[in-house]
């Protein structure tokens, strides 16, 4: 079922949390909302579950209505499955009562719906565990008791509420692996609300990118790294540095940007004007070069597979990000070669 | 109350047999103490196995307080009321929330004793005395000997608020020469008034007061089991009150009422209570141990019909002495 | 891979939505009005517009003598009680919550007895201990001397066992403190060089600053209401307090005195709901936002002088708990009052009076039992639905009777009763029906007056989950009521169990509210018990309280076994 939001508004007081808000997220899709805590992307969860109600705009469901002006129709009633934060697994139930319970509630006897509740902890590996607390699960296992609980429910709208947070960091990993797959199987919309960037690179097809209660971008995962439309963005995303330059040449797709008055250089852009702009300059478009121009490093940070240097040129404003091979030592100078970078939008 | 309409048609039917077959639940608001009247029903239950009569208890002001809140609220629970004193009876009377019972035989009574309507009818005679622990420095023998500072500082007495004896004895006294001026010296110098004869009786047993105004039965009967007490029979005289018994107005059981009428003041009802002892109403019945001959006490004279009118006034002038 | 979806049943989400909250919105509503508005309502309206009252009524009130005598001992005797018992409560709660004494769960069950024995019962144990009379005193040979005004019958009297009834209740709320306060704090005053002297004036009493003004305001408001102790000890020393004030002109002029009651009413109604207003506004003011988790408290050792401690307390605690009870039972089983206990002298006569001659022992058991029950399971029921519509869109409605429980809980159960005989002595129009004289009226006192009780650990409960356990169950298609009974009323079961145990033994104990509302077939073993004492059949009292602590003793080691089974925290005592 898709998804359809136009300009959704909801207050706290004077302060928008979701401000005029639009986005239409197709059918089976993997939906991300990426954004810094406070943003209003759980609001916006909550607003679609029905938990929530709108002050202004509307909410479709497959092309249904199901909030507005005068209307807001119950969370029960509209058949959208949520994995919470915390799972919100009941501990009064046993593992295959909270599988069970949303079965019940469209009129299931409890013994059949205890059945069919099995069969959906087999699909998420947890054969053995219906009759256990919630209390006795690890936390990978409560994560795939909740997703069992909406594979029960037979949503066809999933929305997830930051559901790997609470997860130890070695764990995160492979239960990304399990939304994925969690994703292809029920073939449901999801939509995943997250501040992890990495989660939303991993598992997404498409990431919006939350600010204010606005999207500032929606994007698949490459072109939102790669061609960011805001600074904000750009900075949110991935590791970079956004400089001030003027655009001295345009080609479709491409742009001459100068840095300073002996920088130079080729970039990618989507029809920028010619004059004063900003360009995001990723670690992957400098690489160390003796030829390059010289730089100061500031600081050394090794970041698993390679080092990555602050380099201080002196016709820049700010420090660069540089990838390197070896560590660095402070107050050292190296040069450095620039073969890329995006140009930001105006505006 | 099926059994009840069936009891009553029954004895619509054999209204001849003089309510021998009397059946159904009667309710009794008594102020008698608890022991005296459990067993005052159980002798009745016994000479009548199908009545069932349920008591409630409380001195006279309290029980008749709680008749009356009940009577506001139109579910009057009482069908029988047996309580201290014959004044509150004719206030009842002249209500008319009293049933005559003009079959009631009361030829063996004294004239006087009784109520000429048959509303109501006396049942014992209970005379208000004095009482002191046998510890005490003074044995009192009038009430002018209540009157030393030390022996009223050591003295109490039923409250008029709380006991119908204790009303009838302060009208009784203070018609007396003694007059108000006795209760006033008595609260001057500290005397205390509080609760009913239970209380008083409690308070000179247990020696935390040496002297008070008391029931003779309770006196008597309790320094018999061994309490450190004794009555005297002051020489100006004593107060007495009836403890008469009359049926509600409004009682679903006239008949078995009557049947607990005519027990209390049969010859069988009058040894029952002269057995607990009390002093019998009925003049040929034997006073319990303990007691004086029947022609030497001394009964102080007191009119009833003054006694309800002044009632209110009387209590409020006490309450201004003593507090309450 | 399941494709097809459930159908949802749209037709029905309206009117379902229509039969929910709604619904119990109503049932609180009726609940609210019949328990607190007809009633207090009553009694407002009564002393201030009726015939009889007016703001002219008000002032003769509390320009007559008897009244301010009344009110000024109110005041005196609960501040006092109150003080005393947060001196009391306080030190042994931070006896016991501090220190590394043993035994401190079975201390903490003897404190707990205070109130599991009703006032009535200590105020008639207590007299029988330290009369003139007394067989303890007299085997000791310091019986007071004969004709001597009883020394409990009197001001100090009625103050030392008023604050004896509330040390529990200050206990209670310190533990309550003790255990909510991180115990880093303690620590980093320890490492900061604090001694224990130190840490105790410097960090641990200035943060349960809060605490201890509840506890006194809660000792304060519950002394203030309190009707056993001061009637038992206080009619006879002449120090007469409202309560007994209203009681004595109720039980002696009936309905005749109804404005003059609501007028009293309102004046100690209005003096409690004060005190509580006044502490909430203090503890406004003074709150210290607690960071950190609670955790173990600390254990301070206290050394060599542990035995000395713990003999002391459990020596204080025999003198307070144990030897009354004896002394109690020393006048059961004397002939009659005043005699003295010898093996020549003992008696079963009373008991066997009590129990097997006297018809209204058995209905007073039958009726308490009945009434605590119904009482207890009536406000769990209450309690958990009132939770439950304060999670709803309808948690205004919530929250008005949760207020109105607050103030009927803190105004004086006098109050209550007489509310009660003023909304209900007339018949119920249309109904026809009388509830004067029935148990549904003392039931409604009690679900009235004790509500607040419950109320509370439910409130805790619903305050502690997780609000997206109960959207998780809207989410996954479960209507109003499903979710009502499978996952509100579920989880807050064990906290709601609490509040009805609690209530329980409360409607066991209770004298206050059924001292006025009992009538043929509706006595409470309080009732009985309090009309033997007040009509001086002490053998009689000792005789019946002796077997109504018994049976507490027995409730208490029924719910002690059966707490073994039961989520910690219901069994006030456990955990």
């Amino acid at each position: 079922m898709s998804i359809t939001l136009h300009q959704l508004t909801r207050r706290y007081g004077a302060v928008p949390a979701v401000d005029d808000l639009s986005a239409d997220i197709p059918t089976g899709c993997f939906f991300t909302v990426l954004g810094p805590s406070g943003c209003g992307k759980s609001t916006l969860l909550r607003m679609i579950a029905g938990l929530e109600p709108v002050d202004a705009g509307t909410i479709a469901l497959e092309g249904r209505r199901v909030s507005g002006p005068g209307l807001h129709l119950a969370p029960e009633a509209r058949g959208v499955g949520v994995v919470f934060q915390s799972y919100a697994l009941w501990p009064h139930m046993d593992v295959a009562g909270n599988v069970a319970f949303p079965i019940e509630a469209t009129g299931i006897a409890r013994r059949a719906a205890r059945i069919e509740a099995k069969q959906h902890l087999a699909s998420v590996d947890l054969d053995g565990f219906a009759d256990r607390r919630p209390a006795d699960l690890s936390g990978g296992q409560r994560q795939r008791v909740a997703l069992a609980r909406c594979l029960a429910a037979r949503a066809r709208i999933v929305l997830m509420d930051e559901p790997l947070a609470n997860l130890d960091p070695h764990l995160r990993a492979a239960m990304e692996d399990e939304m994925a797959a969690f994703h292809a199987r029920a073939g449901a919309t999801t939509l995943f609300i997250t501040h992890d960037q990495r989660e939303a690179m991993a598992l997404s097809d498409l990431v919006a990118v939350m600010r204010a209660g606005r999207f500032e971008q929606i994007a698949p995962p490459q072109d939102l790294h790669d061609r960011p439309a805001s600074a904000f963005v750009a900075g949110f995303i991935g590791r970079g540095v956004v400089l001030d330059c003027t655009v001295t040449a345009v080609a479709p797709g491409h742009a001459v940007v100068r840095l300073s008055p002996d920088i130079c250089i080729d970039v990618r852009a989507s029809d920028p004007g010619i004059g004063p702009a900003q360009v995001l300059l990723r670690p992957g478009d400098l690489r160390q070069d003796p030829a390059g121009v010289a730089g100061r490093v500031l600081h050394c940070t090794y970041r698993g597979d390679h080092w990555e240097a602050r380099v201080q040129v002196p016709a820049l404003a700010r420090p660069v990000l540089v990838h390197l091979s070896q560590r660095a030592v402070p107050g050292e100078t190296l040069g450095v070669a620039f073969s890329g970078g995006w140009v930001l939008p105006a505006g | 109350m099926h059994r009840l309409i069936l009891s009553t048609l029954a004895a619509l039917a054999l209204s001849t047999a003089a309510y021998a077959d009397v059946a159904g639940k009667l309710v009794l608001y008594t102020s008698q103490p608890n022991e005296d009247a459990q067993k005052t029903v159980d002798a009745f239950m016994a000479a009548n196995p199908g009545v069932t009569v349920e008591f409630v208890r409380d001195g006279t002001p309290k029980i008749m307080a709680k008749f009356r809140a009940e009577l506001a609220a139109g579910a009057p629970q009482a069908d029988v009321l047996l309580i201290a004193d014959s004044v509150t009876m004719e206030g009842l009377k002249t209500e008319g929330l009293l049933m005559a019972h003009p079959d009631a035989d009361i030829s063996a009574y004294e004239p006087g004793i009784m109520d000429a309507g048959k509303a109501w009818f006396a049942t014992k005679l209970i005379t208000t005395g004095i009482v002191y622990n046998t510890a005490a420095p003074v044995k009192p023998t009038s009430y002018a000997d209540l009157t030393a500072p030390d022996v009223t500082a050591a003295f109490m007495m039923p409250s008029p608020l709380a006991s119908g004896a204790a009303t009838i004895h302060m009208v009784a006294v203070t018609g007396t020469d003694l007059g108000w001026g006795f209760y006033e010296t008595l609260a001057k110098q500290g005397a205390i008034a509080d609760g009913a004869n239970g209380g008083v009786l409690k308070a000179v047993a247990g020696g935390q007061k040496l002297y008070g105004f008391l029931v003779d039965f309770l006196a008597i009967r309790e320094a018999a089991k061994g309490a450190p007490i004794q009555f005297v029979f002051p020489t100006e005289g004593v107060s007495a009150v009836s403890e008469p018994v009359a049926i509600l107005a409004n009682t679903q059981n006239p008949d078995a009422a009557k049947a607990f009428v005519d027990f209390l003041i049969s010859a069988p009802g009058q040894q029952l209570a002269a057995d607990m002892g009390y002093l019998p109403a009925h003049p040929a019945i034997t006073p319990p141990a303990g007691f004086p001959a029947r022609d030497t006490i001394k009964v102080l004279a007191f009119d009833p019909a003054k006694a309800l009118a002044d009632e209110a006034a009387n209590k409020a002038r006490f309450t201004a002495m003593f507090g309450g | 891979m399941p494709t097809e979806t459930r159908a949802v049943p749209t037709p029905w989400s309206g009117l379902r939505r229509l039969t929910g909250a709604p619904v119990l919105l109503g049932l609180i509503g009726l609940a609210g009005v019949a328990l607190f508005v007809l009633p207090l309502g009553a009694v407002a309206r009564l002393a201030f517009f009726g015939t009889g009252g007016g703001g002219d009524a008000i002032a003769d009130a509390l320009r007559s003598p008897q009244v301010q005598r009344a009110l000024w001992n109110s005041l005196d005797s609960s501040a006092c009680a109150a003080a005393l018992a947060v001196v009391v409560g306080g030190g042994l709660g931070l006896l016991i919550g501090l220190t590394d004494l043993r035994g401190r769960v079975a201390l903490s069950f003897a404190i707990l007895m205070l109130t599991m024995i009703p006032p009535h019962v200590t105020a008639i144990a207590w007299m029988q201990m330290l009369g003139p009379s007394s067989v303890l005193l007299q085997a000791l040979g310091i019986a007071p001397a004969l004709g001597s005004t009883h020394p409990l019958y009197s001001r100090e009297g009625v103050i030392g066992l008023l604050a004896l009834q509330q040390v529990p209740i200050v206990y209670l709320t310190l533990r309550a403190a003790l255990r909510a306060l991180p115990r880093d704090l303690a620590e980093a005053a320890r490492v900061s060089g604090a001694g224990p002297a130190r840490l105790l004036l410097r960090v641990i009493l200035p943060l349960l600053g809060p605490a201890l003004l509840a506890g006194f305001a809660l000792a304060f408001v519950s002394a203030l209401g309190n009707f056993g102790v001061p009637a038992l000890l206080g009619i006879p020393g002449r120090y007469v307090t409202l309560p007994v004030l209203m009681w004595q002109r109720l039980a002696s002029s009936g309905p005749a005195v109804l404005a003059d009651m609501a007028v009293l009413s309102v004046i100690i109604g209005g003096l409690a709901v004060l005190a509580v207003w006044a502490q909430f506004r203090v503890l406004r003011r003074g709150a210290v936002a607690l960071i950190g988790p609670p955790q173990q408290a600390l254990r301070l050792n206290l050394g060599r002088a542990r035995p000395l401690v713990a003999g002391t307390l459990w020596a204080v605690m025999a003198l307070v708990v144990v030897v009354p009870m004896l002394a109690m039972l020393a006048t059961a089983v004397v002939p009659t009052y005043g005699v003295a206990l010898t093996l020549q002298t003992l008696t079963w006569q009373h008991f066997h009076e009590v129990i097997f001659v006297q018809a209204v022992t058995a209905r007073a058991f039958a009726n308490s039992a009945g009434l605590a029950v119904l009482a207890g399971t009536g406000v769990a029921a209450l309690a958990l639905a009132t939770g439950a519509l304060s999670r709803s869109s309808f948690g205004l409605g919530a929250r008005a009777v949760t207020v109105l429980a607050e103030v009927a809980y803190a105004v004086p159960g006098l109050v209550i009763s007489v509310g009660f005989i003023i909304a209900f002595l007339k018949p119920i129009p249309v109904l026809g029906l009388s509830l004067y004289g029935t148990h549904a009226i003392i039931l409604g006192a009690y679900l009235s007056a004790f509500l607040a009780v419950g109320l509370k650990p439910v409130g805790v409960a619903f305050a502690a989950l997780d609000p997206a356990l109960h959207e998780a169950a809207r989410v996954s298609g479960a209507g109003f009521w499903r979710r009502f009974w499978r996952i509100d009323v579920a989880l807050a079961a064990p906290a709601a169990a609490s509040g009805a145990v609690l209530v329980m033994l409360m409607a066991w104990n209770e004298v206050t509210l059924s001292s006025i509302l009992w009538t043929r077939g509706t006595e409470t073993l309080g009732t009985v018990i309090f009309n033997y004492e007040d009509g001086g059949y002490s053998t009689l009292a000792a005789a019946m309280s002796v077997i109504s602590v018994l049976a507490t003793l027995v409730l208490l080691g029924l719910l002690h076994v059966l707490g073994r089974n039961l989520p910690p925290g219901i069994i006030p005592w456990r955990g």
